[in-house]
C-alpha cells in the first residue's frame, strides 16, 4: 500500500517546499520510489528546489484537461530516477483544481509509486483542501515561532476534522543557541503545545539557501551538512526505523567553544 | 554557397517530441512497482471524470481552438473587443477574474497603439456578464479612453445584463463574420499582438499568430503562439512557437536565456551552462531539431537557402 503524506504548515516560509524536495529526495536515494506532487498551483516552487523548472512539459492541470496522460506530466529526476515530480501549473489559480480530481491524480499515482509527497501552498484555503483532499498522512512543518506553531495548531486541527489521524511533526530552523539563551522556543515547547509524535528537527543551516539556488537538495551532498543529516534521519523514521535525535545542543556547544577559543576568551 | 554556421550555434539541449512525455527518458533500473508495474516504462492514466448529472454539462461541446485569451481586433475604424469562450465549454478556461486581468494587460501592453476615442464594440460570445461587469470592462476601456458603444452577445442573460446598464446591445445567436466560429483552427492567423510590458511568472499569453514582446519575458512566464515569438528583451521563460504546429517558426529574443523552448512539437531546453554572453539570437528547428543562432549569421544563412532552388 502506496503512503500519501501531505506537507503542511498553515504558516508561509516554514520550509514546507524545501522539506518535500529533501524529503523525496533522501526517500528516493533509499530505493523508494517516490513521487512529489506540486500543490500549490499559481505559485509552483518544488521544480525551482528540484533544479526541474526547465523540464515540465506538462503539468497536472493538462492531464486532468484530457491533454496528455499522467505519466507524461511526470518529470523524472536527473540525478535520482526513482523520484519523479508532478508539476503545478504556474498561470492558474488554487481554484481551477478540485478536491476530487487532485484525488483522482493521486489514485493514479498509487499504482507505481510507493511514496507520494503532496506539497501543499500556505493557507487553509482551497489549495490547502486540495492537498489535503487525498492524503492519509500528514507531516506539520513549523519553525519554533509562536505565530507558525499557532497555525500548525489550527492545521492539526483541520486535518483531524478531515480524518487524516496520521500526523507528526518536523521542527524546522532550529537555533540551538538561542534555544540555550531561551530566546526562542524548544522542541518541548513546541511539542507541549502541539502534541503530536515528532518526526525530526532540523536545526537552521546557511546551506539551504545555497542549495535551494542551485536545485539541488542538501541530502545529495556527497558530505552532508547538519541540515542534511536531519532530513535523511526524517526519511529513516518514515520509513520506520528508529533513528536517535541529533544531539544539537552539543555539537553546537562545541562549535561555540572552538569560537570562543579562537578568539582567545 | 552552403553556409557553415556550426559554430555559431549554441549546443542547445534537445527534448523529446511533445508527444513523447516530458525530456529525459526511462528509468534505467529495472525494479517492480508496488503491483508489479515496469518501472521502466509504464502508462499511468486518470481516471474519467465521474459522469456528471447536470444535463446543461451534456450538451457543452469543448472549444476546438485552446488558444483563446481577450483579444483587440481592428475592423473597419473601429476595435472589437472579443472575449474567450465560456469558460465551462473550454479545456483552458477563463473566468471572471483572469480575463479581467488579461484585459488590464492588454490595454497596457499595447497602449500606444491604441487610438483615443476610438469606438469598441465588445464581443461576449456565449459569456455570461452580468451588468456589473460590463461595467467593469467599461470603466477598464475609458481608462484607455476608448468608449464601449455596443455589444455583442449570444447569451439572452448577458444582452439583459448589458441592456439593463444601460448599453446598446445586439444579440446574435450565430457569430458567423466575426471569426470565431467553431472551425478556429482552420483559419488564417491573427495579426500580431504586440506588447510593450514585462511578463511576469504566471503569466500566459496566447494568441493565434505573431506575438511580439518590447520587454522581458520573466521565467514562470509563458507565450504561446501559432506564429513567431519575438522578445525584444530577455527571454528567460517558456515559449513555444508555432504552436500550431508550423516547424517554419522561429523564436528570437536579444537575450535567449529561456527556461524552455518549443516549435511545432519539438521541445528544448538551455543547456546547464549559460554562455558567458548573450548576443541577440533566433531559434529554429534545424535536421535535427531545435537549433540557435546567432542573429546576424542567421539572417545571411536565410537569404542563401531562399536563393537555392
Amino acid at each position: 500500500m502506496s503512503r500519501i503524506i501531505v506537507m503542511t504548515s498553515g504558516k508561509g516560509g516554514v520550509g514546507k517546499t524545501t522539506c518535500t524536495a529533501n524529503l523525496g529526495m533522501a526517500l528516493a536515494k533509499a530505493g523508494q520510489r517516490v513521487a512529489v506532487v506540486d500543490a500549490d498551483f499559481g505559485l509552483r516552487n518544488l521544480d525551482l528546489l528540484l533544479g526541474l523548472e526547465n523540464r515540465i512539459v506538462y503539468t497536472a492541470l493538462d492531464v486532468l484537461a484530457g491533454e496528455c496522460r499522467l505519466d507524461q506530466a511526470l518529470v523524472k529526476d536527473k540525478r535520482q530516477p526513482n523520484l519523479a515530480l508532478l508539476p503545478a501549473a504556474q498561470n492558474r489559480s488554487k481554484e481551477s483544481i478540485k478536491p476530487e480530481q487532485m484525488k483522482r491524480l493521486i489514485k493514479a499515482l498509487t499504482k507505481v509509486y510507493n511514496f507520494i509527497l503532496i506539497d501543499s501552498p500556505a493557507g487553509i484555503e482551497m489549495g490547502f483542501r486540495n492537498s489535503i483532499a487525498a492524503a492519509r498522512e500528514a507531516i506539520i512543518v513549523t519553525t519554533p515561532e509562536i505565530s507558525a506553531v499557532r497555525d500548525a495548531d489550527r492545521v492539526i486541527g483541520l486535518l483531524e476534522a478531515n480524518d487524516i489521524k496520521a500526523v507528526r511533526l518536523v521542527i524546522n530552523r532550529l537555533r540551538p543557541a538561542m534555544v540555550a539563551a531561551e530566546q526562542m522556543m524548544s522542541v518541548k515547547d513546541v511539542q507541549g503545545i502541539l502534541s503530536i509524535p515528532l518526526l525530526g528537527v532540523i536545526p537552521d543551516d546557511e546551506q539551504v539557501i545555497v542549495s535551494t539556488n542551485k536545485g539541488e537538495p542538501l541530502v545529495l551532498e556527497e558530505k552532508l551538512s547538519k541540515a542534511g543529516i536531519a532530513f535523511t534521519n526524517v526519511s529513516q523514521r518514515l520509513q520506520g526505523e528508529k533513528v536517535p535525535l541529533m544531539d544539537l545542543s552539543i555539537q553546537q556547544e562545541s562549535f561555540f567553544t572552538r569560537l570562543k577559543r579562537l578568539f582567545g576568551m | 554557397m552552403v553556409p557553415d554556421f556550426s559554430s555559431s550555434q549554441r549546443g542547445y539541449q534537445e527534448g523529446s517530441h511533445l508527444s513523447g512525455g516530458p525530456p529525459d527518458g526511462a528509468y534505467p533500473e529495472n525494479t517492480p512497482a508496488p503491483d508489479g508495474v515496469d518501472f521502466n516504462n509504464f502508462i499511468l492514466e486518470i481516471e474519467p471524470e465521474p459522469a456528471s448529472s447536470d444535463s446543461a454539462s451534456v450538451q457543452t461541446k469543448p472549444e476546438s481552438n485552446p488558444n483563446l485569451q481577450v483579444q483587440f481586433k481592428s475592423e473597419g475604424g473601429r476595435l472589437l473587443l472579443i472575449l474567450p469562450p465560456a469558460p465551462e465549454k473550454s479545456r483552458n478556461p477563463v473566468y471572471w477574474e483572469e480575463l479581467r486581468r488579461q484585459l488590464k494587460e492588454r490595454i497596457s501592453g499595447g497602449e500606444r497603439f491604441l487610438q483615443p476615442h476610438t469606438p469598441v464594440h465588445l464581443i461576449a460570445r456565449d459569456r455570461l456578464l452580468d451588468s456589473q461587469q460590463v461595467q467593469e470592462i467599461d470603466s477598464l476601456l475609458s481608462d484607455a479612453q476608448l468608449p464601449l458603444k455596443r455589444i455583442y452577445a449570444s447569451r439572452r442573460q448577458t444582452a439583459v445584463a448589458a441592456a439593463t446598464a444601460g448599453y446598446s446591445v445586439e444579440q446574435q445567436t450565430t457569430l458567423g463574420h466575426l471569426g470565431q466560429g467553431q472551425e478556429a483552427s482552420r483559419q488564417a492567423m491573427d495579426e500580431p499582438l504586440y506588447l510593450q510590458t514585462t511578463l511576469r511568472s504566471g503569466v500566459e499569453i496566447r494568441h493565434r499568430g505573431t506575438v511580439i514582446v518590447l520587454g522581458d519575458a520573466n521565467p514562470g512566464s509563458s507565450i504561446v503562439a501559432e506564429g513567431d515569438i519575438f522578445i525584444w528583451g530577455h527571454l528567460r521563460g517558456v515559449v513555444h512557437a508555432g504552436a500550431g504546429g508550423n516547424t517554419q517558426c522561429r523564436i528570437m529574443a536579444l537575450h535567449m536565456q529561456p527556461t524552455q523552448l518549443r516549435i511545432a512539437d519539438k521541445v528544448a531546453r538551455s543547456p546547464d551552462d549559460p554562455p558567458a554572453q548573450y548576443q541577440p539570437e533566433v531559434a529554429y528547428i534545424g535536421p535535427d531539431g531545435i537549433r540557435i543562432a546567432l542573429a546576424t549569421e542567421f539572417a545571411l544563412a536565410d537569404l542563401t537557402t531562399q536563393e537555392s532552388p
